[in-house]
């Protein structure tokens, strides 16, 4: 029986996550969060502040073989910037560091997404997982990128441990909530006029069944998480029969501004991404770790938006 | 009327017409010599290419690879029909999966012409078809190329030799000296040049400056229709694919650079082409393109204009920008020649230092010696 931690349990991957462990007899699963979740588990859900020593001797006493830090999810607009920055980082560096004392940990993935790359006119149009770049980042892929650093000290600690890290593209599915997909659901979509962004997907089922993968599988090494194929904002906004509104700067900008009102946050690496775009390669995703996604961009975009009927072939 | 009652201009004319070699060497009497032996008088001499007739002749042959008289049985999900003709022997359209309709620079609709917009449009709007990494729209570049033909068979009048230099298959890295002083046409016509002369026509990609990726509507648009943006990562990648990369290694300084450096090939910056080129078993095709500098003949460039430029638009960081005063392009005869391929040593490693500046250099030179063979040749630029 193999003790799984999971951090980050009230967040939607975090939930599903322990409800797919919880089927498995192999795994016995421990669930932390800050906030208790949404959905109803079996599992009872350990409530640490994650920047707390108190977590670090939690994690140690528990003996787990396998870590999976989801907590990396951004929370600034249910947290607040500045608090949701500390229990990102501050609590990547309480995990790390009870990490590295825990003689019987074997593996430990993290979440990350593919906003570290940053987005902007000078990136490459295909991104690498081992490319080092630094253009215009947004605070949130900061912060990643500082939780990623914290792995690759540890790594280099404890060489007896396999780290993963999943460099996720935004969720988006017929349940999903987070705030892209609610950009992307509205009836009339406000876009940057001139720009059209590609953009990666991927459903809120194969999130979870790659990570259940790679407890499974057991990879080291980084990789980017996406559906096969790419589409333009403008072709996966026809594709959910939505509008596009292109808007000159400042009145998107305004438009933005009423979303925040109307409860539709958007944060700054999403406004980054639905202006610059992004590809990130997902070949090493097939080659070395071996997960092929379920549904491919196509079929993520219109079961997302509900069109997707049982027995429907998209090509 | 016989040939010593014409004017040299004339001969010169009728000698290119002909293909006699070294005709801009002779005088007179050498060129009536040259000539009487290739033809009994001017009245036989071959009638003008008909700029129709070429562009029916390319839609011809691309056409050939479709099969017209069945339909692609691609259905989308709210149930509409595909309706473009299949690829021959397959089920199949280009943009369903007939055949790689990206790298293969085959029209959907098998003509080229603005009546094929409705159905092209129609497949933007249902966003039928996949794009590739880069983000290349086979549909929107192909709408674009129905546009352009006009330049490149009417205005421009391009004439292509050598397309047998390019490689058929593999990855192929195509090096061009470059011009242009407002519009890059002359990456638009290498682009049209290898897609409508080649045999099996390939689709280059063209790599263009981060000026383009900060630039509204062109942002999307460059990528749309083929071109890439200048990141080595990106060159690698599309090399690793197997797809023809063009680059201009001069880069902005042959952009900026007045008339009276017309057609002479700038340094071609530190050459990393040829280390990509070499990592991935790429011959290098050299390209001599004439024309492209005379489109907008540049009066002089000016440090003033691009400080201005800066102040208004800070992420620019042009230093010089070419002055001009013709605000549509002249209408040049152009003329594209692509080179014998330089093979790859098969080494692997990468070049040092030195022999990547005498390669860069080999390659820039044998480029500038084409140019002026080229422009000897030539008679009136229009």
């Amino acid at each position: 029986m193999r003790r799984v931690l999971v951090t980050g349990a009230a967040t939607w991957t975090g939930s599903r996550l322990i409800q797919a462990i919880e089927t498995r007899p192999d795994l016995e699963v421990i669930a932390v969060d800050e906030i208790p979740p949404q959905v109803e588990l079996a599992t009872n859900v350990h409530l640490y502040e994650l920047d707390s020593p108190e977590f670090a001797h939690f994690v140690i006493d528990t003996k787990p073989e396998t870590v999976i830090h989801l907590q990396t999810v951004d929370r600034s607009a249910l947290l607040g910037g500045r608090r949701a920055h500390d229990e990102a980082v501050v609590g990547a560096q309480a995990l790390f560091g009870a990490i590295r004392r825990c003689e019987s940990m074997r593996h430990v993935i993290a979440r990350s997404h593919l906003c570290v790359y940053g987005m902007g006119p000078r990136n490459p149009s295909v991104v690498h997982e081992d490319d080092e770049l630094g253009e215009r980042r947004s605070r949130y892929a900061k912060d990643l990128r500082t939780v990623e650093g914290f792995l690759e000290d540890a790594s280099a600690v404890r060489t007896d441990i396999d780290f993963t890290v999943l460099r996720f593209a935004p969720i988006f599915g017929p349940e999903v909530n987070n705030p892209l997909s609610r950009y992307l659901r509205l009836p009339v979509v406000p876009t940057r006029l001139g720009y059209d962004p590609r953009m990666q997907l991927v459903s809120g089922k194969d999130a979870i069944e790659a990570l259940v993968h790679t407890i499974d599988s057991q990879v080291a090494g980084t990789f980017n998480i996406a559906a096969p194929g790419q589409l333009f904002l403008s072709r996966i906004l026809r594709l959910g029969n939505r509008v596009a509104h292109p808007l000159p700067r400042r009145a998107y900008d305004i438009a933005v501004r009423g979303m925040e009102r109307a409860d539709l946050y958007l944060p700054q690496h999403i406004k980054r991404l639905v202006h610059h775009g992004m590809y990130a390669d997902t070949r090493r995703m097939r080659e070395v770790l071996g997960f092929v996604p379920g549904q491919d961009l196509r079929e993520t975009v219109l079961d997302g938006y509900g069109l997707l009927a049982p027995g429907v072939k998209t090509r | 009327m016989t040939l010593s009652s014409l004017t040299k201009e004339q001969l010169l004319k009728l000698a290119r017409d002909h293909g006699i070699v070294g005709r801009s060497r002779m005088n007179k009497a050498q060129l009536v010599e040259a000539l009487s032996q290739v033809t009994s008088g001017p009245s036989e001499a071959p009638p003008e290419r008909d700029p129709t007739t070429r562009r029916e002749l390319v839609a011809a042959r691309l056409s050939s690879f479709l099969d017209q008289s069945r339909t692609c049985n691609w259905r989308s999900v709210e149930g509409h029909p595909c309706g473009l003709p299949t690829v021959k022997d397959h089920n199949r359209c280009t943009l369903h999966g007939g055949l790689d309709g990206r790298d293969l620079a085959i029209p959907a609709t098998g003509t080229l012409g603005f009546e094929t917009w409705p159905t092209l449009l129609r497949h933007v709007w249902l966003a039928s078809y996949d794009i590739d990494p880069i983000g290349l729209d086979p549909v929107v570049a192909e709408m674009l190329w129905h546009v352009v033909n006009y330049l490149y068979f009417e205005y421009f009048r391009v004439e292509v030799e050598g397309v047998e230099n390019i490689p058929t298959t593999g990855p192929v890295l195509m090096a061009a000296n470059h011009g242009g002083a407002a519009l890059p046409y002359d990456a638009v016509m290498l682009t049209l040049a290898v897609v409508n002369e080649m045999p099996l026509p390939r689709r280059p990609r063209i790599m263009a400056t981060e000026f383009f990726n900060a630039a509204p509507t062109l942002s999307h648009l460059y990528r749309k229709i083929g071109g890439v943006y200048a990141a080595r990562s990106d060159a690698e990648f599309l090399l690793s694919e197997g797809q023809i990369v063009g680059v201009f290694p001069e880069g902005v300084r042959a952009f900026q650079k007045p008339f009276s450096q017309a057609y002479q090939v700038q340094r071609f910056g530190r050459g990393g082409f040829i280390t990509m080129a070499e990592r991935h078993g790429a011959p290098v095709v050299p390209v001599a393109i004439v024309g492209s500098d005379e489109v907008h003949p540049a009066m002089f460039s000016s440090t003033m204009l691009a400080r201005l430029v800066r102040m208004i638009w800070p992420s620019q960081r042009v230093e010089e920008m070419a002055v001009y005063l013709n605000l549509i392009p002249l209408p040049i005869r152009w003329r594209i020649r692509f080179l014998a391929p330089i093979q790859p040593s098969h080494s692997g490693q990468d070049p040092d230092p030195l022999e990547m500046l005498e390669r860069t250099e080999h390659v820039r030179s044998h480029i500038q010696e084409n140019l002026d063979r080229m422009l000897a040749e030539r008679g009136s630029a229009v």
